[in-house]
C-alpha cells in the first residue's frame, strides 16, 4: 500500500504507553475531532449567513429558528468551539506537566501554542459574527485596545476591522478573518502539528530502557480507541447541543444611536476574555490589556527554552521532579487566569 | 578566498531574488489590507431649537452620544463616550458610570474612579442665528 498521511499518523505499531488515556487524556485527538465538526458545521452555516451589518443578526436568527436542524447545527458549532478551547488548554497542561515539550519536541510545542492562539481568535471572531446587541462592547473595546499599541496600533486596527467604527463597519473583516484569514493558517499549522508529532517520535513517553512496560499496540487497536473517543465526544456534543442552545440576542439596529443604546445592555466579554476584561479595570489599557496578556503568552512559549532540560527518563511521566519550575510556572499562569475569570464573573 | 564559484553566485542570486520577492509581496499584501475607506462618519448633529432645552435641563442625546447641559453660563455638550476604551456611559446619581470596566465620572466629566484617566470630552457647540443648536464631535 502507498504510504499515506493516515499511515504516517498511524504506524503499524506504537508503544502502548503512547495511547493510554491516563497519559494523553485524549485531549489532542479530541481537539482534531472538534475541529472537523467545526469545519463541517461552519460550512453549513455559510449557506445561510449573510455578512452585512443589516442582515447578519437576522440571518443568524433564520439559521437558529427557521432552517430545519439549523439551531442544532449552530449549537454544535458553538459547543465544539467552546469545548475546543478547554480541551486545548488541557492538552497544553498535559504537555507541560509531563515534560513532553522537551527537545526534540520544542518546535512542535510552539506550533501547538500557535494553534491555541488561533483557536481563541477564531472563537472571538465567531462570537462577533452574531452581530447582535451583545457583541458591540467586546468588539469596540477589543479593537480600541489594539489602537493603544504604540506606533503600529492604528495599522493593526485597520488590519483587523478596516478602520471606521467597529460596531457599524467591522463585520466584513471579522467574517473574512473568521472563515479564511484565521481558518487557513489553523488548517495548515494543524496538519503540520500532527505530522510533527510522529516525526518527533510519537507522543512523548520515557525512552525504552526506562519504561516499565514495553508492550506495543497495533494500528487497529489505535484506530479502535480513536473511534471510541470520537464516539463518546460525539454523543456528549449531541446531547449538549440538543439541550443547551447557543447564546443569541436581539439584532442591533445599525444606526449608531441605536447601536449604542442597545449595546449598553451587555458589557461582558466572552468567557475566554473575561480575565483580560477584569485586568482592564485596573489601569492603563496598553499595560493590562496588551503587555501582560502577551507577556503571559511569551512566558508560556519559552518554557521549553529557559528551564532546565527534563531528565530523559522523566519525559512523558506525570509531574516529574526534573521539570518542577515549568510545572510551577504553568500552574501559576492557569491559576491566575482562572481566578481573574471568576473575579470578573463575580462583579 | 575572495573568489566565489559560479555555482555559489547563482545560488546567492536565486536566494536573494526569492527573499526579495517574498518581502515585497508581504509588504504589498499588508498595504493592501490596511486601506481604510474614509467613511463619512457623522460629526455634526443638529439638535433643533434651543428653546426645547430649558434652563437647568440635562438632556441625553443618544445618537452622539452626549449630554446637553443648559446652565446659567449657557449650553455645554459633554461626550458620553468613555475615555478608557470607548463604551457608552450610563448616567447615575453622582455622574456617569461605565459598564465595561467600572470607570466613573462626576457630572462635570471629571474622573472619579479609574481605569479612565482623561476627563470626558467637551464637545463644540454652535447656536445659529435662528437659535438652532449644533454639536460637533470633530
Ligand atoms: S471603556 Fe469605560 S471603563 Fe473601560
Amino acid at each position: 500500500m502507498r504510504p499515506s498521511f493516515f499511515h504516517h499518523l498511524h504506524p503499524p505499531t506504537i508503544p502502548a504507553d503512547q495511547a493510554r488515556w491516563r497519559h494523553t487524556l485524549g485531549a489532542g485527538g479530541t481537539a482534531v475531532f472538534l475541529m472537523l465538526i467545526l469545519g463541517v458545521t461552519g460550512i453549513l452555516e455559510m449557506f445561510y449567513y449573510i455578512p452585512t451589518p443589516e442582515e447578519a443578526a437576522l440571518s443568524v436568527q433564520t439559521i437558529t429558528y427557521h432552517v430545519p436542524f439549523g439551531g442544532f447545527i449552530r449549537n454544535l458549532h458553538y459547543w465544539s468551539a467552546q469545548i475546543l478551547l478547554i480541551v486545548s488548554a488541557i492538552h497544553l497542561l498535559r504537555v507541560v506537566f509531563t515534560a513532553a515539550y522537551s527537545h526534540p519536541r520544542r518546535f512542535n510545542y510552539l506550533l501547538g501554542l500557535a494553534l491555541f492562539v488561533l483557536s481563541i481568535l477564531l472563537d472571538f471572531t465567531g462570537y462577533i459574527l452574531r452581530w447582535d446587541v451583545d457583541i458591540c462592547y467586546p468588539l469596540l473595546t477589543g479593537t480600541n485596545l489594539i489602537k493603544t499599541i504604540p506606533f503600529i496600533g492604528d495599522f493593526f486596527h485597520r488590519l483587523a476591522i478596516g478602520g471606521g467604527e467597529a460596531c457599524s463597519t467591522g463585520l466584513l473583516r471579522m467574517y473574512v478573518w473568521h472563515i479564511f484569514g484565521l481558518t487557513l493558517p489553523i488548517i495548515i499549522l494543524g496538519i503540520w502539528h500532527a505530522f510533527r508529532v510522529r516525526r518527533d517520535g510519537g507522543i512523548a513517553v520515557p525512552p525504552p530502557q526506562a519504561r516499565t512496560d514495553n508492550a506495543r499496540i497495533s494500528r487497529n487497536e489505535l484506530v479502535r480507541r480513536e473511534v471510541l473517543a470520537m464516539f463518546i465526544v460525539g454523543i456528549a456534543l449531541i446531547l449538549l447541543s440538543s439541550s443547551v442552545p447557543a447564546p443569541i440576542a436581539p439584532a442591533m439596529d445599525s444606526t449608531p444611536a441605536a447601536i449604542r443604546e442597545a449595546a449598553s445592555q451587555s458589557a461582558k466579554a466572552p468567557w475566554f476574555f473575561l480575565w483580560v476584561q477584569q485586568m482592564l479595570k485596573w489601569g492603563d489599557p496598553f499595560i493590562f490589556g496588551i503587555v501582560i496578556p502577551f507577556g503571559i503568552l511569551i512566558l508560556v512559549a519559552i518554557i521549553p527554552y529557559i528551564f532546565p532540560k527534563p531528565a530523559d527518563s522523566d519525559i512523558g511521566t506525570w509531574f516529574p521532579k526534573s521539570n518542577r519550575l515549568a510545572q510551577i510556572t504553568m500552574g501559576l499562569v492557569s491559576l491566575i487566569v482562572i481566578l481573574l475569570t471568576l473575579l470578573a464573573n463575580a462583579n | 578566498m575572495t573568489q566565489i564559484s559560479r555555482r555559489d553566485f547563482l545560488k546567492l542570486t536565486r536566494n536573494g531574488i526569492l527573499y526579495l520577492s517574498g518581502l515585497l509581496a508581504t509588504g504589498g499584501l499588508l498595504r493592501f489590507l490596511s486601506y481604510a475607506p474614509t467613511a463619512e462618519q457623522k460629526t455634526e448633529f443638529d439638535l433643533g431649537s434651543a428653546d426645547q432645552y430649558p434652563l437647568g435641563s440635562r438632556t441625553s442625546i443618544p445618537e452622539i452620544p452626549a449630554l446637553l447641559i443648559h446652565a446659567e453660563s449657557g449650553f455645554t455638550a459633554l461626550s458620553l463616550t468613555c475615555t478608557h476604551l470607548g463604551c457608552t456611559l450610563e448616567p447615575n446619581e453622582t455622574g456617569f458610570a461605565c459598564p465595561c470596566h467600572n470607570s466613573a465620572f462626576d457630572s462635570d466629566g471629571n474622573v472619579t474612579h479609574g481605569p479612565a484617566v482623561k476627563p470626558l470630552q467637551v464637545l463644540r457647540i454652535e447656536i445659529t442665528d435662528d437659535r438652532n443648536i449644533k454639536v460637533f464631535t470633530a
